[in-house]
């Protein structure tokens, strides 16, 4: 039985600990949170010990791993403690605000021999592991261009109140939201070489980005631009479109869905020439509980499997979570470049 | 009683589960009040007197339109369902757990509801327990449906699997107790984890509960499996409801129906349809599959 933790009882901290706790080899047996009407309820109906200090729970709980949901900013502090006391640690995305931090937790978690994970939980999600099946193929050839574009109706009033409206928490559009379109980029096409073009647009919001788009370019030709706004009131609910072209091809992937356009046959993708397209209806993995996706099931069986296996995460481990961090400071700095030229 | 067939409201508010071209398209088609009317009359002249509802905005004028017609709409049942999560995660996201929560408790509300609710509960939302908070938010979405016949109030899927998978046994039990007394209803959940739910509920005390869940042919949102699904509808005590029957469009609808009226034990199926051909197919075919005009309906009787 591994003994767990998590830090910050927001909405992904909250879900994360039911999909935990449901394991069945799993306990989890505290949480800490700057709430006190949250930690009270929460060892009212759910008995774990509650703490407003991460340190004394590290100090006092004997954790074998730890969740940290709590706002960026605080991340890094959280992760390094949690790492000082040998717990295995998954961090929610992005895993810092600054590249420094994350290299430095990186060095300190390799150091120790601990299973370290961060959420980007959209590679857990099977139309876009399936895109990824579909690129390393070679099903449509080289790859040209590719767009990843990402909406939801997350800041949809000019007053805001919560952390997501201040940057130095790690607010804002780039960091709270797009980066899940800039991992699913690292993870189905690798980093860019060169970030160009990047506008950081204002609806909602005053301190922070609501909206970004940006071209990353890469030695070999290719060409990707990212699209995200977080202030689209238009949707129900966030939705994600990657749309790669390649000399032979193209792909198609969102949230419920692929599709492929094929010159030539892949049997090996089990994909016929022209148009083919498979629904999550039909290709979803059964998970053992479904809590608001079938990607953060997985996500989190695959950190506790880990740690079972005493072997490193092969996906979204903190390497990613940097590589992540790199792009999106390169993204922070064409942007603001451009912003300050304007003024 | 619960109604055998219930239209659920999906399609009214863009819901798909297969892609995100058909549920722009239903919010296209849905975008005005007559257009979800019209489909619920046409679903009323096929007979179908069950409706399921989530606390979306738009219901509270879907309400006043039955209640400004009592004669026309006497022996109509609204099953509610709450909360609509989306609506409270994107206040939480904009104002914080405790801002949310103080302006659902007192949106729509008079000086004097207000003043009545901090009576209740003490002046902060922070000094009170969960379960208070909790009945004062059933309290305050059941507003929308006031002066209606509710048979059922639904726990929603996504907070009912949360709470699941939090083990907060008291939860469960607070919220039928609070349904039972406030609203002389029955308690209801809706489940992406029937077997799972089952199980816990029964743990609960809670006797003969009422689960509805996606069950289909494909399997689809059925978790952790099918086979699962088919030996706890089987060998369990509860009232088991179906929905996403058609698993947003993947199987043909009488193959669908078929196998859902097939199972034992299925108290009531949710349909989502939207043309009249469709509604009037469905309700047949499931009359027809459950011989519903010969065979009164087998209900548990909940103590």
């Amino acid at each position: 039985m591994l003994r767990g933790g998590i830090v910050g009882a927001g909405r992904m901290g909250l879900t994360h600990f039911s999909i935990l706790n449901s394991h069945p080899e799993v306990e989890m047996v505290a949480m800490c949170d700057s709430s006190s009407f949250v930690l009270k309820n929460a060892a009212r109906l759910m008995g774990i010990e509650p703490f407003q200090s991460f340190e004394k729970m590290f100090d006092t709980m004997d954790l074998d791993f730890v969740v940290v949901a709590t706002p960026t900013a605080m991340h890094a502090d959280v992760a390094e403690c949690a790492i000082a006391h040998n717990a295995h640690v998954f961090v929610e995305k992005p895993l810092t605000l600054n590249p420094q931090q994350s290299q430095r937790l990186l060095e300190l978690v390799q150091g120790k021999d601990l299973v370290h994970q961060v959420g980007y939980a959209m590679r857990f999600h099977e139309t876009f592991r399936k895109a990824k099946s579909l690129l390393d193929s070679g099903a449509i050839g080289r790859l040209a261009t590719f767009t990843v574009e990402m909406n939801g109706p997350v800041v949809l009033h000019d007053t805001q109140k919560s952390w997501r409206s201040r940057p130095a928490e790690g607010g804002g559009c780039l960091y709270d939201f797009a980066s899940h379109t800039v991992d699913l980029v690292n993870y189905l096409v690798g980093p860019p070489d060169d970030v160009v073009g990047t506008v950081f647009s204002r609806i909602h919001s005053d301190g922070v980005e609501d909206a970004i788009c940006s071209t990353f370019v890469y030695q070999d030709g290719t060409r990707g631009n990212l699209f995200a706004n977080w202030s689209d009131s238009s949707c129900r609910k966030p939705s994600c479109r990657f749309e790669a072209l390649g000399k032979k091809g193209k792909i198609i992937a969102d949230f419920y869905s692929y599709k492929v356009f094929l010159r030539e046959a892949h049997e090996a993708e089990g994909c016929a020439e022209g148009w083919s397209e498979g629904y999550l209806a039909d290709i979803a993995e059964p998970v053992r509980i479904y809590i608001r996706g079938f990607q953060f099931t997985r996500q989190l069986d695959y950190f506790i499997n880990c740690i079972q296996e005493r072997k490193p995460c092969a996906t979204c481990s903190f390497t990613d979570g940097l590589s992540a961090d790199l792009i999106m400071d390169r993204i922070r700095t064409d942007g603001n470049a451009r912003r300050s030229h304007a003024r | 009683m619960l109604d055998r067939i219930i239209l659920g409201d999906n399609q009214f508010f863009g819901i798909n589960h297969m892609s995100e071209e058909k549920a722009r398209a239903l919010a296209i088609r849905f975008r005005d009040l007559g257009s979800i009317l019209r489909v619920i009359d046409t679903a009323w002249e096929c007979g179908v007197r069950g409706f399921m509802f989530n606390t979306h905005d738009q219901v509270e004028k879907i309400c006043d339109h039955f209640r400004a017609r009592p004669g026309k709409y006497a022996d109509l049942r609204i099953y509610p369902s709450m909360p609509y999560a989306h609506k409270y995660a994107n206040a939480v996201h904009e104002k914080g757990l405790i801002g949310a929560l103080n302006s659902f408790l007192v949106h729509g509300r008079s000086v004097g509801q207000v003043a009545s609710t901090v009576l209740r509960g003490g002046m902060s939302i922070l000094n009170r327990d969960i379960v208070e908070v909790m009945r004062l938010l059933i309290d305050a979405e059941m507003r929308i449906f006031r002066g209606l016949n509710v048979p059922a109030i639904f726990l929603q899927n996504i907070i009912t699997d949360l709470l699941l998978g939090c083990g907060a046994r008291e939860a469960f039990v607070a919220f039928a107790d609070h349904i039972r007394k406030a609203y002389g209803a029955e308690p209801a959940f809706n489940s992406m984890n029937m077997p799972a739910l089952v199980d816990f509920l029964l743990s609960c005390g809670l006797e003969a509960p009422i689960v509805c869940s996606a069950i289909n042919k494909t399997g689809f949102l059925m978790t952790p499996g099918q086979q699962e699904y088919e030996r706890t509808l089987a060998s369990k005590p509860f009232r088991p409801m179906a929905m996403s029957i058609l698993a947003s469009g993947a199987i043909s609808p009488r193959e669908a129906i078929e196998y859902v009226c097939g199972l034992p034990n299925i108290q009531a199926i949710v349909f989502g349809a939207s043309s009249k051909e469709h509604i009037a197919q469905t309700v047949e075919t499931i009359r027809a599959c459950w011989n519903l005009e010969a065979r009164a309906p087998r209900l548990v009787k909940v103590s």
